[in-house]
């Protein structure tokens, strides 16, 4: 008798040592499913707070349904559908999708160029001067310069003009101490523009220069 | 000394579940190193790792330690997982 009382002690301790206990059991098998559905839909990059709280919370309830009659039932049903109702909010949150926050975009106001050139004008200087000393001031962002036109003339055209002077550009900002290294050109032609093609003013703001924060 | 020789191997087998650093400092101090490792760390499983300590330290305020080690050392494998803070 007093050896399988001493054997119920050593397999207490044992058993008492701390596990969590596993999820798959029935009363967690809506929990885990939705889970399943959210983490597909991308809530562990999308919704990782939500996410998190849904799986630690199934995890906490697969412990205290272990426990068996040790807690009230109303209380594992509450630690279960609490992880429900945050898997079904990740899932949710994920559908929709990560929205990426929109890249900051420097518009360079005062860069001209010669007319269907690449040359910048001399009174572009001062603005790309500024240019240069912000790019200084933040030395851990890389950017791409972006150029764009307006509608006039055909689109090949215009898209090969962009690129010529969205390079020069970067030239200029190269040449005064920016780092080659932080910095892309790329020319987007007349695709991009923020104003109506029809009106002389319109054109005017389309044809622009800007300095796209990646 | 069989009594003795039986209850150490079931206290050993119950240390063996946990490393010696988990076994040494208690679940506050774990929650604590913890909480600074993941400051500023907003992935998934930094989350998933503070998460877990909350219910450690639930379950430890409920007197039932093995299970509030149990939940920390699943809290510090998502901390790993996460990679310090950021």
């Amino acid at each position: 008798m007093k050896r399988i009382v001493l054997l119920a002690a050593c397999a207490s301790i044992t058993a008492c040592s701390g596990h969590i206990a596993s999820t798959q059991v029935s009363p967690l098998d809506d929990v885990r499913a939705m889970i399943q559905k959210a983490k597909d839909a991308g809530a562990e990059k999308c919704a990782p707070a939500l996410q998190a709280k849904a799986v630690a919370g199934m995890y906490h309830a697969a412990h205290e349904l272990d426990e068996g009659s040790a807690n009230p039932a109303s209380e594992n049903d509450d630690l279960i559908s609490s992880a429900l109702s945050n898997a079904k909010k990740a899932y949710a949150k994920a559908k929709k999708g990560c929205k990426k926050p929109a890249p900051e975009v420097i518009t360079l106001e005062g860069v001209f160029f010669e007319t269907n050139k690449a040359d910048l004008t001399a009174s572009s200087t001062a603005t790309l001067d500024r240019a240069v000393k912000t790019l200084q001031k933040r030395p851990n962002i890389n950017v791409e310069v972006a150029a764009h036109t307006d509608s006039r003339g055909k689109a090949s055209y215009n898209l090969d003009l962009s690129n010529r002077r969205a390079a020069s550009v970067m030239d200029y900002l190269v040449a005064h101490g920016v780092a080659a290294s932080r910095l892309s050109s790329k020319g987007y032609g007349e695709t991009q523009p923020r104003a109506d093609n029809a009106t002389v003013q319109g054109r005017a703001k389309n044809r622009r220069v800007e300095l796209r924060i990646k | 000394m069989k009594r003795f020789s039986l209850l150490a191997i079931a206290l050993l087998m119950s240390v063996g579940t946990a490393s010696a650093a988990s076994w040494m400092d208690s679940v506050d101090d774990r929650a604590d190193a913890l909480a600074t490792q993941l400051k500023g760390n907003n992935s998934y499983h930094a989350h998933l790792a503070r998460e877990l300590a909350d219910v450690a330290m639930e379950e430890k305020s409920q007197h039932d330690i093995s299970v509030a080690r149990a939940f920390m050392a699943k809290a510090e494998e998502n901390a790993a997982q996460a990679g310090g803070s950021k």
